[in-house]
């Protein structure tokens, strides 16, 4: 197992992948094997074909310990998950409260700045983001360990939410369909906000890990 | 009926393979003794996601090697098998023995 392909790195992103979803005591162990595997299989068939393999590891291995991570604690996964999404309903819905509010108490402003207006209302689509990306952050501070299993989650029932009132609205209002594609970004950002929390917890327990 | 836990089909064959593979055993000798002998890919999360429960149960005991270069300077975790995982396995096995017995598998005997 000795040659120049131990210079070569397994692909970074799939590391980072597979420590979104490793329990912290495991990590060491499984980046050592993959690590171990990855070289050996380099300098046999190839970086190619290695990479090729960590990848399709990578894919095996977060789809195992998601699971796996769900069935250890199932209760606070699903409390955490429900918790987000009333928690969503609520703060998606408060940027659209203020915007009306605003709207009724300054009307004549707005009816005189015409652009900024428009400007604002496009800039709640940021502000929907920045929320979700919020509910993803305590949904992730809730669970520890299982960042990513409770974000994606609440993100996949959201995902069904949606995908089933785009099949209301098609039937109905075809041309909404690609305006209701956006809201797509929002499950996105949940999970988004899960991986940041992750990745700090992970540099967190490395750093203390390493004085 | 006293309450007997057997072992799950992957746990039965991630336990055999640590008794086959003795103080071999770690992530890496597993994964290739079960891709080996089955003929099937197996995850590397896979395997520490049912040692992990093995362990929570009693079956396994681990203990940490030394950091090796190829590893990054990481180390080896290795796993045996505890004697209330052999009794485990032995129930296993009867349970199996005793379902099959009497049974025409359409087994090909070489």
């Amino acid at each position: 197992m000795t040659s120049l392909a131990h210079l070569d790195q397994p692909p970074r992103l799939a590391v980072w992948f597979i420590n979104l979803f490793t329990a912290h005591e495991n990590a060491e162990s499984i980046f050592g094997d993959l690590l171990e595997e990855y070289s050996y299989l380099a300098s046999k068939s190839g970086v190619t074909f290695a990479r090729r393999w960590y990848w399709r590891q990578t894919g095996n291995t977060i789809a195992y310990l998601f699971g796996s991570g769900y069935r250890a604690a199932p209760w606070s996964t699903t409390a955490a998950t429900v918790g987000g999404f009333l928690l969503h309903r609520f703060v998606s819905g408060l940027p659209d409260k203020l915007l009306s509010a605003v709207t009724d108490r300054y009307l004549a402003f707005w009816s005189a700045h015409f652009n900024a207006y428009i400007w604002v209302l496009k800039a709640m689509m940021s502000v929907h983001l920045i929320a979700s990306l919020f509910v993803g952050c305590v949904v992730a501070w809730a669970v520890k360990g299982r960042e990513m299993v409770a974000t994606i989650t609440l993100a996949v029932v959201l995902c069904a939410l949606i995908g089933s009132a785009m099949v209301w609205v098609a039937t109905h209002w075809p041309l909404g369909i690609v305006w209701m594609l956006w809201l797509f970004a929002d499950p996105f950002a949940i999970v988004v906000g899960g991986a940041i929390v992750r990745t700090r917890r992970s540099a967190a327990i490395t750093q203390a890990k390493h004085g | 009926m006293p309450a007997r836990d057997y072992l799950g089909e992957f746990e039965h064959i991630v336990v055999l393979a640590l008794m086959r593979l003795a103080d071999r055993a770690y992530g890496v000798t597993v994964r290739q003794e079960i891709e080996f002998r089955t003929k099937r890919e197996v995850s590397i999360g896979a395997i520490y996601a049912t040692l992990d429960r093995l362990e929570a149960k009693g079956y396994v005991k681990s203990r940490l090697g030394d950091p090796t270069p190829e590893r990054g300077g990481r180390s080896k975790r290795f796993f045996h098998v505890t004697a209330k995982g052999v009794a485990a396995v032995t129930r296993t096995q009867r349970a199996f023995q005793s379902m099959s017995e009497g049974l025409d598998l359409g087994f090909v005997r070489s």
